[in-house]
């Protein structure tokens, strides 16, 4: 029998992840008021993802399916597509600086894959805006600005990430998951 | 390739990213074709003001940061609301001194499809606090202590575009 990419464990962990960041999205706030702020809380669960799962896609798999439930709670102000894609896009832009720099648990790899993937999401948005017309609706404190925090707050993210991984390797739970696997 | 000539490469991509977008949206201002002498022109994050359907100014972040910031704490949540008031934002590019008390003053937001309609006698009151507040993406919300406006419900959300109309 042929073997499955991803286990039913794996798949189970990381629809888990992706419902932790739309309830982060939603029950976390930080009294920052600049676009992008909100990187920091699903760029830390998009990159303990990609440790805990350590596959190509793993992380894609995170954003579409945290994007298709954030579509179906009617989260996002710029229509179901746009959350949809931006969320998707999320998890693809990790995966990919991910394949590239390979290792979640190395602290910058882990910055620099949260910084991809959170500046993906601002990509979606902007891309959005200049095809459809649609208000990008991130631009009130100048577009570099608003470029530099999605990539400063992706990056922090990212670093938390790294640290949730390196606190989970210590606590022993790599090896809870090798035996899962 | 270590480890470390990835991370290089990483962060070129990354700079070369940041620099594309930067590019395009520049290239982008370049091919808006140049307006005629008086004519107003908005550039990218600008918020246009429109006197009875005639754009006659528009507004930006750095024209935001000129003001003095106002607050007030909201009656529904009890959270402290801050951001500069409305009328102190017309004046900055235009003659506001041609408003009458009873002209309408529309602020709406084309995402949200919202709008909220006050006569220039409100917005003028600062009693009111009739003012445009950031929100926490960096969007623009018009809230105020006016009965009409002093819920979240109420507030517009991503304010775009402020029209006046004269009676």
């Amino acid at each position: 029998m042929k073997e499955r990419y991803f286990s039913t464990f794996q798949l189970i962990l990381l629809a888990m992840l992706a419902a932790l960041i739309v309830v982060a999205k939603i029950a976390l706030r930080l009294p920052i008021r600049t676009p992008g702020h909100s990187g920091v809380f699903w760029m830390g669960i998009i990159i303990v993802a990609a440790g805990l799962v350590p596959k190509p896609g793993a992380t894609s798999v995170v954003g579409l399916t945290s994007g298709v439930i954030a579509a179906f709670l009617g989260m996002g102000d710029l229509g179901a597509i746009n959350t949809l894609l931006s969320y998707t896009m999320v998890g693809v832009g990790a995966d990919l600086a991910l394949l590239l720099l390979r290792n979640p648990e190395n602290l910058v790899v882990a910055a620099l894959a949260g910084a991809f993937g959170h500046m993906s999401k601002f990509l979606v948005k902007w891309a959005l805006g200049i095809l459809l017309g649609a208000p990008v609706g991130l631009v009130a404190l100048g577009l570099a600005w608003t470029l530099v925090g999605y990539i400063i707050f992706g990056a922090l993210g990212g670093l938390l990430g790294g640290l949730t991984l390196a606190a989970l390797r210590r606590a022993g739970f790599f090896a809870y998951l090798a035996e899962k696997r | 390739m270590s480890q470390r000539a990835l991370i290089l490469v990483a962060i070129v991509i990354l700079v070369a990213l940041v620099g594309g977008v930067l590019g395009i949206e520049a290239l982008r201002r370049l091919m808006n074709p140049a307006s005629p002498s008086g004519e107003v022109t908005l550039s990218p994050g600008d918020t246009p003001i429109y006197l009875d359907e005639q754009l006659v100014a528009g507004f930006g972040p750095a024209d935001l940061d000129q003001l003095e910031t106002v607050s007030f704490v909201d009656a529904e949540k009890g959270k402290l609301q801050q951001g500069r008031l409305l009328p102190d934002v017309l004046p900055l590019h235009m003659d506001a001194d041609v408003l009458m008390p009873e002209w309408s003053i529309v602020v709406s937001s084309s995402s949200q499809g919202t709008s909220a309609q006050l006569t220039w006698a409100e917005v003028n009151n600062e009693a009111n606090m009739v003012m445009l507040s950031l929100t926490n993406r960096g969007t623009l919300k018009l809230v105020s202590l006016l009965e009409a406006l002093d819920t979240r419900e109420e507030w517009v959300v991503d304010a775009d575009k402020i029209e006046i109309f004269s009676p």
